[in-house]
């Protein structure tokens, strides 16, 4: 064995020092805790934060045109703010199995689908009835009352969500934050979905796909801080 | 870990044992001073401590273990760095207190003193992302997924990481297998 580094691998480790006066101190004071169950803990962001967009929607009132949308898009969008919600709150909580860190690549990689789908998708379909609204880009800025209702919805999720991540991210925590921040930012577009009549493309697309991106970016910037 | 987290000392007393003189080796190569390895792998276990509550239910603990002390090492070479350019001093590649330590400052090997020495000195000079892909990949016997789990990002940016590595030792090394051989 000749080569250097083959050399370098093969010492042995060196001896540890012992525990230091604070490490001794805090095992002094040594409490159990339960182990963190990551499916629980998704489970329980996704019912409260159900709840809590239901709440909303019921206080906001539905949106008035919503019997005279296709059927198909009202479900179909549905279930695809749903899935904006669970897939990336599911990658920002739960490891892979064998795993205490979650996937910060692919949690990073569903926040950004989310974001461009939602915003590109609201562009693109954006059906409306006689009852519904269109601002068009003149009024585009009266629907900030949107983006701080979706932000709004978005908050509980990412709270909950950050607290049960307290210590469990020593790496990739922007990512899996980013994850949580589009998971509550798509909750909120299904809050709007449900409330909000508005319906041309910029303030579907923008605004409510929008929300997605501006709750992704925020907790990317914040919740590290908090985990 | 599980009885680690149910309150019992002895426990993490056994981690310690069983965890730290490898996660020393590491942070050592890291750090290149045994002192800031020291100080970091005391830091690591109090944070490891503090965030047991974290851990999952029959999960491998090493890679956790290991992403705590990267992270902890690179917080410490970021705080160094604020402290160098608070100073007005110019910021060098690597901070200086996790760098160039002088050679009687650290450990001395036990094998071939010669090669390991050209070794540790060519590893010292790599880039810190480098130098971390070659220690897990190389020296800790990581796999590569591992390893990319531990630094926190793809397989595919720790291969490009190692690849690199080897490649720069191997330009390093070349005058000590020469004279090896």
């Amino acid at each position: 064995m000749s080569d250097p580094v083959d050399r370098l691998a093969a010492e042995p480790p060196p001896l540890a020092p012992p525990l230091s006066a604070a490490l001794e101190q805090e095992l002094a004071r040594f409490a159990p805790v339960s182990p963190r169950r990551p499916l629980r803990q998704l489970a329980i962001v996704i019912a409260i934060s159900l709840v809590y967009g239901a709440g909303l929607v019921a206080a906001l009132t539905m949106r008035r045109d919503m019997r005279e949308l296709p059927i198909a898009f009202v479900f179909g969008a549905g279930i695809g703010w749903l899935l904006g919600f669970a897939v990336p709150s599911y990658l920002a909580l739960v490891p892979r199995a064998g795993a205490v860190v979650p996937r910060p690549a692919w949690a990073l990689t569903s926040a950004l689908v989310a974001s461009v789908v939602f915003v590109a998708l609201g562009l693109l379909v954006h059906p409306s009835g006689p009852s519904s609204t269109a601002l068009g880009a003149e009024h585009f800025t009266r629907g900030h009352w949107c983006l701080e209702i979706g932000l709004a919805s978005a908050f509980v999720p990412v709270l909950i969500g950050a607290l049960f991540l307290r210590g469990a991210l020593p790496v990739g925590s922007r990512s899996v934050a980013a994850a949580l921040g589009a998971g509550g930012g798509s909750l909120g577009g299904l809050v709007l979905h449900l409330h909000c009549h508005i319906a041309d493309a910029l303030h579907v697309g923008l605004v409510h796909g929008g929300v997605v991106v501006i709750a992704a970016l925020l907790s990317a910037a914040l919740v590290p801080r908090a985990t | 870990m599980q009885r680690y987290q149910q309150g019992d000392a002895g426990a993490f007393r056994e981690l310690y044992a069983l965890v730290a003189p490898r996660l020393l080796g590491y942070l050592m190569k890291m750090a290149k001073s045994r002192a800031i390895a020291e100080d970091l792998l005391q830091q690591t276990f109090l944070k490891i401590h503090r965030a047991r509550g974290a851990y999952v239910c029959g999960a491998d603990p090493l890679p956790w273990i290991y992403s705590i002390a990267h992270r902890t090492f690179i917080d410490e070479a970021r705080r160094t760095k604020r402290a160098i350019v608070r100073a007005g001093e110019a910021v060098p590649d690597v901070p200086a207190g996790l760098d160039g330590m002088a050679a009687d400052q650290r450990d001395e090997p036990r094998g071939d003193p010669e090669l390991v020495r050209a070794a540790l000195d060519a590893l010292a000079e790599l880039p810190a992302q480098q130098r971390e892909a070659v220690i897990l990949t190389k020296l800790d016997g990581k796999t590569v997924a591992e390893a990319a789990e531990i630094a926190g990002t793809t397989v595919g940016a720790m291969k490009v990481r190692a690849h690199r590595g080897y490649e720069a030792l191997r330009r390093l090394l070349a005058p000590a297998r020469k004279a090896a051989s």
